[in-house]
């Protein structure tokens, strides 16, 4: 075991990786013989929906947990980015493009709320994200008039925006997702942002003494994050077209749920983009194969609320042990 | 003064590479007050948390009460009547007086707490000791000192006949104090034995009866304090021995630039209307015992804590620096006494660690350059003789003189010329401190200017050209190398005799 471990292109793609690489291709082939016609495009396709706005999400989340935080408004705020800009396409008629704009906008704002409160005003991360969720539901309903919004469908003319999910059959989000994770592993790793990020994940003090503004890099984070969700609400009606206000937490969990599977540690200091994506596409085909066999939805919250203890719990005695 | 309640006899204590007590001998009589004294690392804590269960010793005896004992903790040592008054209080803010002195031990009736009960037991303790604290007060309303007076009350309440204080003045007022003593005086008329650890020489004199010295692990002697003086006391203290190498000139010429002048800094309790000059190439040492401000005075001028008031100038010119961003800005480098918790980050690399202060130089474009901060790392790692498989290895893996020198690395990649070295060899073997020791002599010979904070005498004439000594927050004097001595440095380094 340690010899695999110890092989050089195992040490490049890391072990925890091949794993779950593993675990993925292991459900689908048990998805496949238990479910009847689950193997095929449709459902792959389906799946992929799933995890397009969740992979933004989770690729976000990744950012503030390196920092050593944590954010639970991530999927309110991508409900009321979608909310909003949505009711602006709807009700007042502006152009889908500026929509889809705002709804960025949405989640960049609320990023920045966080951000600033955690790193400038050094309020816990757990209750600024507790908070900024409940504004985010909040603000949605009343702008909305708590009155659910529809985008438009595919055959409308407003509807064009639906080809980021896919073009006939070909899954355009999945190259725009891999895109967009490339850069965010590239931000992660080769850039000041996220040496800092991460640096200060770790240990922030010996960052701050080291002459580096920490507060600045640590609202970057959040920011980085609040724009990714804003980027999953656009994926997220693309996708499921109709979002209703007073939702969107249940996707908090599994959005945290890739990414510590993935091997980002919830101490901070530790990412791994590549982990988040793969660990993405594990909860979406978890959701997909559980829709497909037909038990109770509701086992996947059980699942995937299983998934974050044990990934968590698999991180704190991995600690444990090189101390 | 009674019959010897408590004798430590050739207590024997060794830590992986220290041997922290040296067959130390001491004793306590009933209605004495007895001072235990000597530098910082001379084995005082140690020897009292033998005492106290929280270490165990390697060979010795103790003798309580007549009976040969042994205790496993501190619960043990409380319940037989041994108890610490900590330094650091151990007090819980948001309950009140009473429950803070008894918790763990709540009274009950029923499965109710009985507040009542345990008010009318606090106030019967404090009576006792003639203070005048509200039972009911909730804890982080009381002044330090009220609050240390509580813990003196809870270690009554265990039935202690023997309490130590450990530095208990340290964080009191000249009025606390008196108040303190007074209750001492009491504590030694109901014939307690008690151990009282400071180092402030004036307190010695007016409170104790006798005074146990200890040096490097050792026992050296016990005195009658009345029959002593200050210098007798401080020759015990640093003994005649003959230091390794120390230095006997000043490398500096006589006029040299002043790269760094601290003019009336004052930056809390600490740091006191501080003042000094640091020459090009000089390596000035600070000296001084625990708490005297030597760490807070650095961390000021580094902008790690806020400042109240005092000027900085670099190469004659003023400067404001309100965070390490301006200090590093201004060439200033800080390796902490803490390198884990404020040196290096842990999770990252050798290479990332030595780029941390100075990335935006190893940029290309938005990305980092991760050729040419390897290379950097590199020649650093050689230059500095860091011992590393690679540039790429985590920091985690490294030995401590081996952090020490990737925190190094980081300023001088920084091209600071201003190094304040804080305690820049604790917990690291000895020859990894000889390395570290070549290295600020080729660093201050390079022209690189040092604060050299140490607790360690060898350390300080061996490596200083000019000596800052600090006591209590203050600057009590500045000695040439060529005047330097122990006695000399120790004397200012104690409070006088008022």
């Amino acid at each position: 075991m340690e010899k695999i471990k110890q092989h050089p292109i195992v040490k490049k793609l890391g072990f925890n990786r091949i794993v779950l690489c593993a675990v993925l291709i292991l459900m689908y082939i048990l998805f496949s013989l238990t479910s009847k016609g689950f193997a095929g495009l449709p459902r792959i396709l389906s799946a992929l929906n799933y995890a397009y706005f969740l992979g933004f999400l989770s690729l976000g989340v990744t950012f503030v947990i390196a920092t050593g935080g944590i954010d639970f408004s991530i999927g309110p705020v991508m409900f009321c980015a979608a909310l909003v800009s949505g009711f602006c396409l709807t009700s007042h008629g502006m152009p889908v493009v500026l929509c889809l704009v705002i709804s960025i906008l949405v989640g960049f704002l609320f990023g920045c709320f966080n951000g600033y409160l955690v790193a400038y005003w050094t309020v816990p991360p757990f209750i600024v994200s507790m908070a900024s969720m409940n504004i985010a539901k909040g603000l949605a309903s009343v702008f909305t008039k708590t009155q659910s919004v529809s985008w438009p469908q595919a055959a409308e003319a407003a509807g064009w925006f639906r080809k980021i999910v896919k073009v006939g059959n070909f899954p355009v989000g999945l190259v725009i997702f891999i895109v967009a994770a490339v850069i965010c592993s590239l931000l992660l790793n080769n850039t000041r942002a996220g040496r800092y990020i991460l640096s200060l994940g770790s240990n922030k003090e010996a960052v701050r003494l080291s002459g580096v503004n920490v507060r600045k890099w640590e609202m970057l984070a959040y920011v980085i994050c609040g724009t990714l969700v804003g980027i999953a609400a656009i994926f997220y009606v693309a996708a499921y077209t109709t979002v209703q206000p007073g939702y969107g937490d249940q996707y908090n969990n599994e959005a945290i749920a890739g990414c510590v599977m993935g091997g980002t540690s919830m101490a901070g200091g530790l990412a791994s983009i590549g982990g988040t994506v793969i660990g993405v596409f594990i909860i979406s085909l978890l959701q997909e194969g559980i829709l497909a066999i037909g038990i109770n939805k509701n086992y996947q919250l059980v699942i995937t609320g299983l998934i974050v203890i044990v990934a968590v719990y698999a991180d704190v005695v991995a600690r444990r042990r090189k101390n | 003064m009674g019959d010897v309640i408590l004798t430590m006899k050739d207590i024997d204590k060794s830590f992986p590479g220290v041997h922290a007590l040296d067959h130390v001998n001491f004793e306590v009589k009933r209605g004495e007050v007895h001072a235990l004294m000597g530098e910082n690392g001379a084995g005082k804590s140690t020897l009292m948390k033998v005492l106290t269960g929280i270490y165990t010793k390697d060979s010795g005896t103790i003798t309580y009460e007549g009976k040969e004992t042994e205790f496993h903790n501190t619960r043990e040592a409380q319940d037989a009547g041994v108890v610490i008054v900590h330094q650091e209080l151990n007090m819980l803010g948001h309950l009140t007086v009473a429950q803070n002195i008894f918790i763990g031990r709540e009274f009950k009736t029923g499965i109710r707490i009985d507040d009542k009960k345990m008010n009318d037991e606090a106030k019967k303790l404090f009576d006792r000791l003639h203070i005048d604290i509200d039972p009911t007060e909730t804890m982080s309303n009381l002044t330090v000192g009220k609050q240390q007076m509580c813990e003196i009350a809870k270690a009554i309440s265990h039935e202690a006949k023997v309490i130590i204080f450990d530095e208990p003045s340290a964080a009191l007022t000249e009025a606390e104090i008196e108040e303190l003593f007074k209750i001492i005086r009491d504590l030694r008329k109901q014939n307690l034995g008690i151990v009282y650890i400071s180092h402030r020489m004036d307190e010695i004199k007016v409170i104790t009866d006798r005074v146990t010295v200890m040096r490097d692990g050792t026992y050296v002697g016990t005195l009658i304090t009345n029959e002593c003086t200050k210098d007798d006391i401080i020759n015990m203290m640093v003994g005649r021995v003959i230091y390794e190498d120390p230095k006997t000139e000043s490398a500096v010429p006589e006029n040299a630039p002043v790269v760094l002048k601290v003019e009336h800094l004052h930056a809390g309790k600490m740091v006191q209307d501080v003042s000094f000059e640091l020459r090009k190439g000089e390596i000035l040492g600070f000296s001084g015992l625990m708490g005297a401000g030597r760490t807070e005075t650095a961390r000021a001028i580094f902008g790690a804590d806020p400042k109240e008031s005092g000027d900085i100038y670099i190469n004659g010119q003023k400067v404001t620096i309100n965070n390490p961003q301006d200090a590093v800005k201004c060439g200033i480098g800080y390796l902490s006494e803490d390198r884990k918790r404020y040196g290096i980050v842990v999770q990252k690399t050798v290479a990332e660690n030595s780029t941390m202060a100075c990335l935006e130089n190893y940029m290309s474009g938005l990305f980092i350059n991760k050729k040419a901060e390897k290379k950097v790392a590199e020649e650093y790692v050689e230059s500095l003789a860091t011992k590393t498989p690679s540039v790429e290895q985590l920091v985690v893996n490294l030995s401590g003189g081996n952090q020490q020198k990737v925190v190094i690395a980081k300023w001088l990649i920084n091209d600071c010329d201003i190094l304040i070295f804080d305690e820049p060899t604790r917990g690291i073997d000895v020859g990894a401190k000889n390395e570290i020791y070549k290295l600020m002599s080729r660093l201050a010979d390079e022209g690189k200017s040092i604060i050299m904070i140490s607790s360690e005498m060898t350390e300080i004439l061996r490596m200083s050209d000019r000596i800052v000594v600090m006591c209590e927050g203050r600057k009590t004097g500045e000695v040439k190398i060529e005047e330097a001595t122990q006695e000399v440095i120790m004397n200012l380094a104690t409070r006088d005799i008022n």
